[in-house]
C-alpha cells in the first residue's frame, strides 16, 4: 500500500509535468492578454518529438547520445524523493538532501558535455553560462535546505517535511521565510526561468539551457524536454511539501489520500500562478547580474541558517 | 607464525624497492634486466597491498627494527594508520607502473630509461618508508629522500633555466618545510625519551599546553607545505605540472598524501587533538585552499598545471574535514569527529586514485598530440575512446557527483558540518553547517572546471592538426588507467568495503568513539542508486528511435570550423569575470598603429594573473633574506690573508670551546 502511494506520487509528478509546462504558459499568456495555447500542448509536443527521428552532428561521440537518457535517468531519481500527498516518497527517508542536489547536479554535468559535442559555438556558450549559474546557485541550494534540516534534526527530506507537518501554520520561524525565499530563488535559477533565463527565447545573447539543447531533435530532444518539466514540476512540488506540507495525508486510509490530491493542485496552482506572475512582471536579468541576484540568494540563505540558533532558545 | 609472514613480505617490498632494482637497473643497461626490474616493481607493490590489506583489515601490527645496522634509531612498523597509507600508495603505485613501462619507452632514450625506472622504484621505497617510519629518524630519512628523488625526476625530463628554477623553489619551499617537522619533532624531546613513536604518543598528552601549540603550529606549517595548502602552494603548480606525467600522478595522488599522514599521524595520534582554535586554523585553511585553488585551477588552459592546482583544491576539502573533527574533538563529540576524520581519510584515497588517473590522461593525451595545452585539443573521445572514458570517470569521480568515489567522501564532509549544529555552547555550530556552502560551492566550481577540461579536450572538433590525428594508446597504458578507474567506481557503489575498516581505524585514532551510524547509511543507500539509475538508463535507451547523421546548423554559413568553437579561456569567463577580486588580472590591450585607434591594423591582447598576496607573504621573508646575504658578503674580501686569519680564530674558538667545556 505505501509503495504504491509513494510510485503513485513520482508518477504524478512524471505524467504531470508537462501539464505544469502547459499551465504555466497559459497563464503567463492571460497576463500578457495573448490567446495562448492549450494546456494539454506540451504533450502533443512530447509526442511528436517521440516520432521524430534523431539528427546527430557528424563530429559528435558517444557522450552525445547517451547522455539524454542520463539526464533522465537521474531526474527521475530526483522525483523519487519529493513527497506529495504524504510525508514519505520512495527514496526521502533513505537518502538526505545532499544526495537529491547531487543528483539535479549530474544531470547538469552530463547535459553540459552534450553540449561540448555538437561543434558549434552555442554549446559551448550555453554551458558555460549555466556553469557559471549553477556554481553560484550550489550553495544557497544547500543552505537553505541546511537551515530546515537544523530545525527538524533530520537531514532526509521526508523527516524535514513530517517535522513541519506538526507545527502551526501561523506559528512558523523567521528561517523559514528565509529559506523559502533564498530556495524559491535557486528554484528559478535552477530551472532556467525568468528572471535568470527565458524558457522561450532562442536568441543566441540571451539563452543559456535553449543554447546547450541546441543539437538536439527527435526521441532525445523529447526526453531532454521532458526532464526539464519534470525537474520543475519537482523543484515546485519540493517548495510546497517543505513550506506548505498542511493537508497531506498523515494517515493511510483512502479519505485522506483522496483528500490531499485535490489541495496538492491548489497548493501548486498558486506556486503557478506566482511564478507566472514573476515571469511577466520582470524582464530578463543581463547575464553578469545572474551573480548578484544568486548573491542574494545565499545571504538569505546564510542567515536562515544562522537564524536556526536563535530560534532554537 | 602469519604474523612473520606478513614481516617478511613487508621487508621483501622494502628491499625490492629499495635495494634489488636499483642494484639490477643500474649494474645493467639492457632491456631484459629492465623488464625484470619492472615486473619486481609491480610484484613487490602488489604483495605491499595484500600486507597493507591484512594490517588494515585484521589489525596486524608488523614491526621491524633496523637500529642494530645504523647510527641511529631506525625501525619501521606498520599499524592500522600506516597500513591504510600503505594501501593507498601500493594500489595506486601498480596501475601507474604498468602505465610508465610503455609511457618511458616512448618518452626516453635507451639510455635514460634504467635510470628513471631507478628513481622511480626508490621514490616508491620513500613514500612507503615515510607511512611505515615508527622513529623520527627513519620518518625524516624517508621525508627528505621523497623531495630529491622527485627533483632528480623532474630533471631527468630535461634541464631548461626555467625548470631549474621551478625545481629550485619546490627544494627550497620542501626545506622550510622539513625544517618545521624537524621542530616539531625535536620539540618533544624534553619531555620523551627518544623519538620512536610510542614514546612520542606518551609524551604528547602530558607536555604543557604551550609546547603543545608549538608543536602543532609547526607540524601544521611543515606538512601544509608539502601539502600545498595556500599560501604555502606557491611551489605545487610549478614543480607537478613539468614532471613526467606518471611521476606528477604519483607526486599529486600520493605524496601529497604523506603530508595528511604526518598531520594526521602527529596532531590526532601524537597531541590527541587540542583546543577547538586548532580545529578553526585547519578548517579555516582547507576552505580558503579549496575555495581559492578550484578559482585558480578554472583560470588554468595547460591541463597539468590545472591539475596540479586542483590538488590544492582537494588537499583543501581534506582539511575541511579534518578541520571538523579538531573541532568536534575539541567539544567532546566523538562519534562525529571520528565520522569527519573517516571523511577526510576516504577523501584522501579518492584523491590519490581520481587524480593519479586523471594524470596518466594527460600523460596518455601528451602522448597521442605532444600537447596538454587545452586550447590545442578537442575531438579526442572519438579518436581515443578508451582513455576518453577513463578520463570522463575521473573528471565524473573529482567532481563529487552520485556513484563516484568522490561523492562518498563529500557527502561524509557534507554530514559531519551538518552534525555540527548538534554541538552546544560553541560557535562550532554556526560555524560548521556554513561550512556546507563553502564546499558546495567549491563543488559547483569543480563541476564547471571538469565540464571545460573534458569539453574542450574530448569533445567537438578537433582544435589543431596534433588533435585531429591523434590514435589511442597502447594497450598497457590504457590498461593501468582501466584499473584506476575501475576502482573508481567500485568504490563509488560499495564505499562500504573501505567505511568500515577505516571506522575502526577511526576509532584507534580517537578512542572512545563509536562507529558512526553515518558510514552505515550511506553504504545501503549507494547501491540501491546505481541499480535504479541503471535500470532506467538501460530502459530509456531501449525507446525505439531511427538516427540520421547532419551536419550542425552554422547561421547559414557554408560550415563550421574549429575556430567557432567555444575555447578553454572562453568557458571559464565568465567565473573569471565574477571572481576577478580573486585573481586581479594585468590587462593590457595594443592597438597598432596608434594614430589609427578605429582601423587597427593589429590588436594585441594579454591578460597576465598576478598573485599580489604571494608576493606581500613572501616579499619580506626574500627580503630579509637577501639583505642578511648582502651583510655576510662583507666577510668575503678575497684576501687571502683575511681567510687565513678566519682559520686561526676559528682555531683558538674550538680550543677555548674544549678547554670550557670540562
Amino acid at each position: 500500500m505505501k509503495i504504491a502511494l509513494n510510485i503513485l506520487q513520482a508518477v504524478l509528478i512524471i505524467l504531470g509535468a508537462p501539464l505544469v509546462r502547459g499551465i504555466v504558459a497559459r497563464c503567463k499568456a492571460f497576463l500578457q492578454r495573448r490567446q495562448g495555447a492549450s494546456i494539454w500542448r506540451p504533450y502533443s509536443d512530447l509526442a511528436k518529438l517521440f516520432r521524430k527521428e534523431d539528427l546527430v552532428p557528424p563530429t559528435a561521440s558517444a557522450v552525445f547520445r547517451v547522455v539524454p537518457f542520463i539526464l533522465f535517468a537521474t531526474t527521475i531519481c530526483a522525483v523519487a524523493f519529493i513527497p506529495l500527498l504524504q510525508p514519505a516518497a520512495l527514496l526521502a527517508s533513505r537518502g538526505d538532501f545532499f544526495l537529491f542536489v547531487y543528483l539535479l547536479a549530474m544531470g547538469r554535468f552530463f547535459l553540459s558535455l552534450g553540449a561540448f559535442d555538437g561543434g558549434s559555438a552555442f554549446g559551448g556558450m550555453g554551458a558555460s553560462r549555466e556553469a557559471l549559474i549553477s556554481c553560484l546557485a550550489e550553495a544557497p541550494f544547500l543552505l537553505s535546505f541546511v537551515a530546515i534540516a537544523i530545525l527538524a534534526s533530520h537531514a532526509d527530506i521526508a523527516g524535514m517535511v513530517n517535522w513541519t507537518l506538526q507545527q502551526n501554520f501561523f506559528n512558523v520561524s523567521a528561517v523559514h521565510i528565509l529559506a523559502f525565499t533564498s530556495l524559491g530563488m535557486v528554484v528559478i535559477a535552477e530551472t532556467g526561468r525568468m528572471p535568470v533565463d527565458n524558457p522561450t527565447t532562442h536568441l543566441e545573447l540571451t539563452m543559456i539551457h535553449e543554447a546547450m539543447i541546441l543539437e538536439y531533435s527527435g526521441t532525445r530532444l523529447a526526453l531532454i524536454e521532458w526532464a526539464s518539466a519534470i525537474k520543475l514540476h519537482a523543484m515546485m512540488a519540493l517548495l510546497v511539501a517543505l513550506f506548505f506540507p498542511w493537508g497531506m495525508a498523515s494517515g493511510e486510509s483512502i479519505g485522506f489520500i483522496a483528500l490531499s490530491l485535490p489541495l496538492y493542485c491548489a497548493k501548486i496552482g498558486l506556486l503557478i500562478i506566482l511564478l507566472a506572475v514573476i515571469e511577466s512582471g520582470m524582464a530578463k536579468l543581463r547575464m553578469y547580474l545572474v551573480p548578484d541576484f544568486l548573491g542574494v540568494a545565499s545571504a538569505v540563505s546564510v542567515l536562515a541558517v544562522i537564524f536556526t540558533f536563535l530560534a532554537k532558545r | 607464525m602469519q604474523v612473520a609472514l606478513i614481516e617478511w613480505a613487508f621487508g621483501f617490498l622494502l628491499a625490492t624497492l629499495g635495494l634489488f632494482v636499483p642494484i639490477v637497473l643500474i649494474a645493467s643497461l639492457g632491456g631484459k634486466t629492465r623488464r625484470l626490474a619492472i615486473a619486481l616493481i609491480v610484484g613487490s607493490n602488489v604483495v605491499g597491498c595484500i600486507v597493507a590489506v591484512l594490517c588494515f583489515w585484521r589489525e596486524t601490527t608488523v614491526h621491524l627494527d633496523f637500529s642494530a645496522f645504523s647510527p641511529f634509531p631506525l625501525a619501521l612498523g606498520v599499524d592500522r594508520l600506516s597500513a591504510f597509507f600503505l594501501l593507498l600508495i601500493c594500489s595506486v603505485a601498480v596501475p601507474v607502473a604498468i602505465f610508465s613501462i610503455e609511457y618511458f619507452d616512448l618518452h626516453y632514450v635507451e639510455k635514460r630509461r634504467n635510470w628513471v625506472w631507478t628513481f622511480f622504484s626508490l621514490f616508491l621505497a620513500s613514500m612507503i618508508l615515510v607511512v611505515t617510519a615508527s622513529t623520527g629518524f627513519a620518518f625524516l630519512v624517508g621525508w627528505e629522500l621523497m623531495t630529491l628523488l622527485t627533483a632528480g625526476l623532474i630533471l631527468m625530463e630535461g634541464d631548461s633555466t626555467e625548470r631549474r628554477h621551478s625545481v629550485f623553489l619546490y627544494l627550497l619551499m620542501m626545506h622550510a618545510g622539513a625544517a618545521a617537522v624537524i621542530g616539531s619533532f625535536l620539540l618533544f624531546l624534553p619531555f620523551s625519551h627518544g623519538l620512536d613513536f610510542a614514546s612520542l604518543r606518551s609524551a604528547g598528552r602530558v607536555m604543557p599546553q604551550g609546547i603543545r601549540t608549538m608543536v602543532f603550529l609547526l607540524a601544521f606549517l611543515g606538512f601544509g607545505t608539502k601539502a600545498g595548502i595556500i599560501p604555502l602552494h606557491i611551489w605545487l603548480p610549478r614543480a607537478h605540472p613539468i614532471a613526467p606525467s606518471p611521476v606528477s600522478a604519483l607526486m599529486s595522488g600520493v605524496m601529497l598524501k604523506t603530508a595528511v599522514y604526518g598531520i594526521v599521524r602527529f596532531v590526532f595520534d601524537f597531541l590527541g587533538g587540542g583546543p577547538s582554535w586548532f580545529g578553526y586554523v585547519v578548517l579555516f585553511a582547507g576552505a580558503a585552499s579549496g575555495l581559492l585553488g578550484v578559482l585558480y585551477a578554472i583560470a588554468e588552459h595547460d591541463l597539468k598545471r590545472l591539475l596540479a592546482y586542483h590538488s590544492v583544491e582537494n588537499i583543501g576539502i581534506i582539511y575541511l574535514g579534518l578541520g571538523a573533527s579538531l573541532l568536534f574533538l575539541a567539544a567532546h563529540s566523538l562519534v562525529w569527529a571520528s565520522l569527519a576524520l573517516i571523511a577526510a581519510l576516504l577523501h584522501t584515497f579518492n584523491h590519490a586514485l581520481f587524480k593519479s588517473l586523471l594524470f596518466l590522461g594527460a600523460g596518455a593525451i601528451s602522448n597521442a598530440t605532444h600537447t596538454v595545452d587545452l586550447e590545442e585539443l578537442g575531438g579526442l573521445q572519438r579518436r581515443m575512446p578508451v582513455t576518453g572514458i577513463t578520463f570522463l570517470i575521473a573528471c565524473y569521480s573529482i567532481v563529487g557527483l552520485p556513484l563516484s568515489n568522490g561523492f562518498v567522501s563529500e557527502w561524509l564532509v557534507f554530514r559531519s558540518f551538518l552534525g555540527g549544529s548538534l554541538l552546544t555552547n560553541t560557535n562550532a555550530r554556526i560555524v560548521l553547517p556554513l561550512m556546507v556552502g563553502v564546499l558546495a560551492m567549491i563543488g559547483g566550481l569543480a563541476a564547471a572546471c571538469f565540464v571545460k577540461v573534458f569539453g574542450v579536450a574530448f569533445l567537438g572538433r578537433p582544435h589543431s592538426a596534433e588533435a585531429e590525428h591523434a590514435v589511442e594508446v597502447p594497450a598497457l597504458m590504457r590498461g593501468g588507467m582501466i584499473i584506476l578507474a575501475a576502482a573508481c567506481v567500485f568504490i563509488g557503489i560499495l564505499p562500504g568495503i573501505l567505511l568500515r575498516p577505516l571506522a575502526s581505524l577511526a576509532q584507534v585514532l580517537i578512542p572512545g568513539a563509536g562507529v558512526p551510524q553515518e558510514t552505515l547509511s550511506i553504504t545501503r543507500v549507494i547501491p540501491w542508486f546505481a541499480a535504479i539509475i541503471f535500470v532506467v538508463t538501460i530502459a530509456v535507451t531501449l525507446v525505439k528511435r531511427r538516427e540520421r547523421m547532419e551536419r550542425t546548423w552554422a547561421c547559414g554559413l557554408p560550415g563550421l570550423t574549429s575556430r567557432m568553437q567555444y575555447t578553454s579561456t572562453v568557458f571559464s569567463k565568465p567565473i573569471r569575470f565574477v571572481f576577478s577580486m580573486v585573481y586581479r588580472p594585468d590587462r593590457t590591450v595594443e592597438r597598432l598603429p596608434a594614430d589609427q585607434p578605429y582601423f587597427p591594423a593589429s590588436i594585441t591582447y594579454r591578460s597576465v594573473r598576478t598573485t599580489s598576496y604571494e608576493k606581500a607573504i613572501y616579499r619580506p621573508f626574500v627580503e630579509l633574506f637577501l639583505s642578511a646575504a648582502r651583510q655576510l658578503r662583507r666577510l668575503q674580501t678575497g684576501n687571502i690573508q683575511v681567510y687565513l686569519l678566519y682559520i686561526f680564530l676559528a682555531l683558538v674558538l674550538l680550543l677555548a670551546f674544549l678547554r670550557f667545556q670540562k
